[in-house]
């Protein structure tokens, strides 16, 4: 049977899969394509056709070159990752874990491509919402050990990542050799005629972009690099004897409890100002020794790193002191009050060539980790908001109530994970807004609560509500909305969860059921909920924190985290006060 | 280079033609148009030229014969619409029985580079022919062996 087609695709020009690569700014872009094909044959030219809302079509303009890798048909699911990747993720060789060749065309290629065709740009002829270049081939290099593959084709991919692929071929095939496709689509129609098609129409309404649309689109820039931060993976487990010394009695005893759990090579010892709670807690966590007061613990040898769980203003002179007798040290957040202090601390551990880490364990929260990388994938498309909702009741007595030991309220103290999170999840901030309710806790010299509001001019925005001073409740603590989905980020569970913006089978089966009122009992905001198991079970980041402090200092290496982003952090942070205190959007310096 | 065969059909008053096609693709989602590359001296160039319209057919696997046929001869010593199992479509376009997908298109823009024309096209009506729907695509790497 014949039937009008509706959209460009139903053309079926698209054909042979292939990956446009070329030399970005940075580090190479990637474009997967369908829509390539031979312009001439003496000579020889192609003609490529990049989306101008795509990083490609920058890169190509500036290189003037680039490579067509075809894709053989082995490579289906490379390009079907491709295709869902987030059209402004930086890196996506990363992300896709592909590794990319240069010769002496210097132009970035594939090496396990079907044939890699070199190109030369001659000419650019503007086409609307894409842009044509005819370029002349350079050379055209076929990989002899897969010559005999077919290429892929374009309808193999547009399935996305279905697990039944060859199933649904199948199924298809036999649908449409017997004619019950057809009687389908007859009976459909003949229940609801659709309307006339317009191709130009409804390409448009699906995919097009008017040349004020591409204006919008591109003001926040076709790359977005905001992002400067990546969650690391799970650090190596210690294999060698090391003296670790807990300095602080209070929240050094979680630093005693992680570091039993990091390593069974850690020797550990315990440090405080007053001798009776030193010797309690070097009792109750099987301490080797303790010490009274931090001058002692930096002069015994069997020591190498302290761990620091100090009231904040103390972290400069201990970090010094520390530093100076050529030990390591882990300081909790937030690095220090000021950014003078966290300066000198920085250029103390540099001097003395010893490590300097901060201990902020959203670094390593495994669902950040996760999170991370669905967003780079494309799960959530471009994301659009953070929401992060922190903190709990909580009342805060003696330093930490007090703004010259503490250096603030909830916002120092609770606020620099999020500050953290948000940074590795969608990147650094450009400026901030910060307002908040009226204060509870007058015991407290500084904010019980507050509100702010980040923006970035990468397009997203952020919103973080913490407060000592009110119930939580069971809800997500940080939130990222993308246009494609949402993810949930939920405190101390071994899981996340996912709402994907295209309907899901039971929801699309639901919506589907009549009567109405039955649809409507049955159609939840959790059938769209796909919960991802975490496989990692430290949930916190606490433990992983420890073992990445335990792997820099047996291997002499620099952490993952170094101390310059407990010192971003800050900065994000104090720009967050100034803020407050001026009522008015603040900008935050940009890293260079 | 790895590429879709497809059949260029113009017609031009009593006179029409269909040429063997692989230099041709999508150019933009909006507007929404195609390109094909034509050789200046191709009788079907002739034709555009004169029409402003022609229509492409993209071809499936089992449609072989039909490229080799048009891809061997010129239009201007043989009729080879005659041997094709054509049809007109509702805005008067030559389509194709049995290929993939036959579009009639409106020349928007055309473009001379060396001997070739770039012509760019509105795409104006698409027709699908299920029966060989669950085909592949004729590639140029299915004439290896020839």
């Amino acid at each position: 049977m014949i039937w009008p087609g509706r959209t460009i695709w139903d053309t079926r020009v698209q054909s042979v899969c292939g990956i446009i690569s070329a030399r970005g700014e940075k580090e190479p872009e990637l474009s997967g394509s369908a829509s390539f094909a031979q312009f001439s044959l003496s000579p020889l030219r192609v003609i490529i056709n990049p989306n101008r809302t795509y990083p490609i079509e920058p890169a190509i303009q500036q290189a003037g070159r680039f490579a067509i890798n075809v894709l053989p048909a082995s490579e289906r699911k490379l390009m079907i990752k491709l295709m869902k990747v987030r059209r402004r993720q930086p890196g996506k060789a990363n992300v896709l874990g592909l590794r990319l060749s240069e010769d002496e065309h210097r132009i970035p290629f594939l090496e396990q491509a079907l044939r890699t065709v070199f190109c030369e740009v001659e000419r650019t002829i503007e086409a609307g919402d894409r842009k044509l270049y005819v370029a002349r081939v350079l050379e055209s290099r076929i990989n002899s050990g897969i010559s005999n593959e077919r290429p892929l084709l374009f309808e193999e991919v547009t399935s996305g990542e279905s697990s039944f692929f060859a199933l649904r071929q199948t199924a298809r095939q036999i649908l449409i050799r017997s004619g019950a496709l057809d009687l389908i689509k007859k009976l459909r129609y003949r229940r609801r005629p659709p309307p006339a098609p317009n191709i130009a129409r409804t390409t448009y309404e699906q995919a097009g972009a008017t040349e004020e649309e591409l204006a919008t689109i591109l003001k926040y820039g076709a790359l977005d690099s905001s992002r400067r931060l990546s969650p690391p993976p799970p650090p190596a487990i210690l294999r060698k004897e090391l003296g670790i010394c807990v300095v602080g009695t209070g929240w050094g005893y979680l630093h005693c409890r992680y570091l039993r759990q990091a390593s069974p090579k850690v020797r550990l010892f315990v440090c405080g100002r007053n001798p009776e709670k030193t010797a309690h807690l070097a009792h109750a966590v099987g301490a080797e020794a303790y010490f009274i007061g931090l001058e002692q613990a930096v002069d015994d040898p069997r020591v190498q790193a302290l761990t620091l769980a100090l009231p904040h203003d103390l972290h400069r002179q201990a970090v010094e002191l520390a530093t100076a007798a050529g030990k390591h040290a882990l300081v909790e957040k937030p690095i220090a009050t000021t950014l003078a202090d966290a300066d000198a601390m920085i250029w103390a551990a540099k001097r003395a060539g010893t490590i300097l880490m901060v201990a902020e364990d959203m670094h390593f929260r495994p669902a950040v980790r996760e999170a991370s990388q669905r967003i780079e994938r494309g799960d959530i498309g471009e994301p659009l908001y953070l929401l992060a909702h922190a903190g709990g009741i909580r009342r805060p007595s003696g330093w930490a109530a007090e703004k010259a030991r503490m250096g603030g309220g909830v916002l120092i103290d609770i606020g620099v994970h999020y500050i953290r999170g948000l940074r590795l999840l969608l990147g650094e901030p450009d400026s901030v807004l910060a307002t908040r309710a009226m204060q509870i806790n007058t015991r407290m010299s500084e904010e019980d609560s507050v509100q702010l509001l980040f923006s970035s001019r990468a397009g997203w925005e952020a919103h973080m509500l913490l407060s000592w001073v009110s119930q939580r409740g069971h809800l997500p603590d940080i939130v990222i909305a993308g246009e494609k989905g949402t993810l949930h980020l939920w405190p101390g569970v071994h899981y996340f969860d996912y709402y994907p913006v295209a309907p899901v089978l039971t929801t699309r089966i639901v919506s589907q059921l009549r009567p109405y009122w039955l649809q409507e009992k049955l159609l939840r905001p959790t059938l769209q909920r796909i919960r991802i198991k975490l496989r990692d079970r430290d949930v916190t980041g606490y433990l992983r924190e420890m073992q990445e402090f335990l792997a820099a200092v047996a291997e002499q290496r620099e952490p993952v985290t170094p101390a310059a982003d407990g010192r971003r952090d800050l900065e994000i942070v104090l720009a967050g006060y100034e803020a407050l205190a001026s009522s008015r959007q603040t900008e935050i310096r940009a890293l260079d | 280079m790895e590429s879709a065969v497809g059949l260029l059909l113009v017609e031009a008053g009593p006179r029409s033609n269909a040429m063997t096609i692989s230099c041709f693709s999508e150019v933009a989602h909006h507007p929404t148009t195609l390109w094909v590359s034509v050789a200046k001296t191709s009788y079907s160039h002739e034709l555009i030229k004169e029409t402003g319209r022609f229509s492409l057919a993209v071809l499936s696997l089992n449609q072989k014969i039909a490229a080799i046929s048009c891809g061997t001869v010129s239009g201007r010593q043989q009729d080879k619409c005659a041997s094709l199992d054509l049809y007109s479509s509702p805005a008067g376009f030559l389509f194709l029985r049995g290929a993939l997908a036959s579009t009639g298109c409106r020349v928007r823009q055309t473009i001379d580079i060396d001997d070739q024309t770039l012509f760019i096209a509105d795409i104006v009506e698409t027709d699908l022919d299920t029966r060989n729907a669950h085909l592949r695509h004729l590639l140029l790497s299915d004439f290896r062996d020839l």
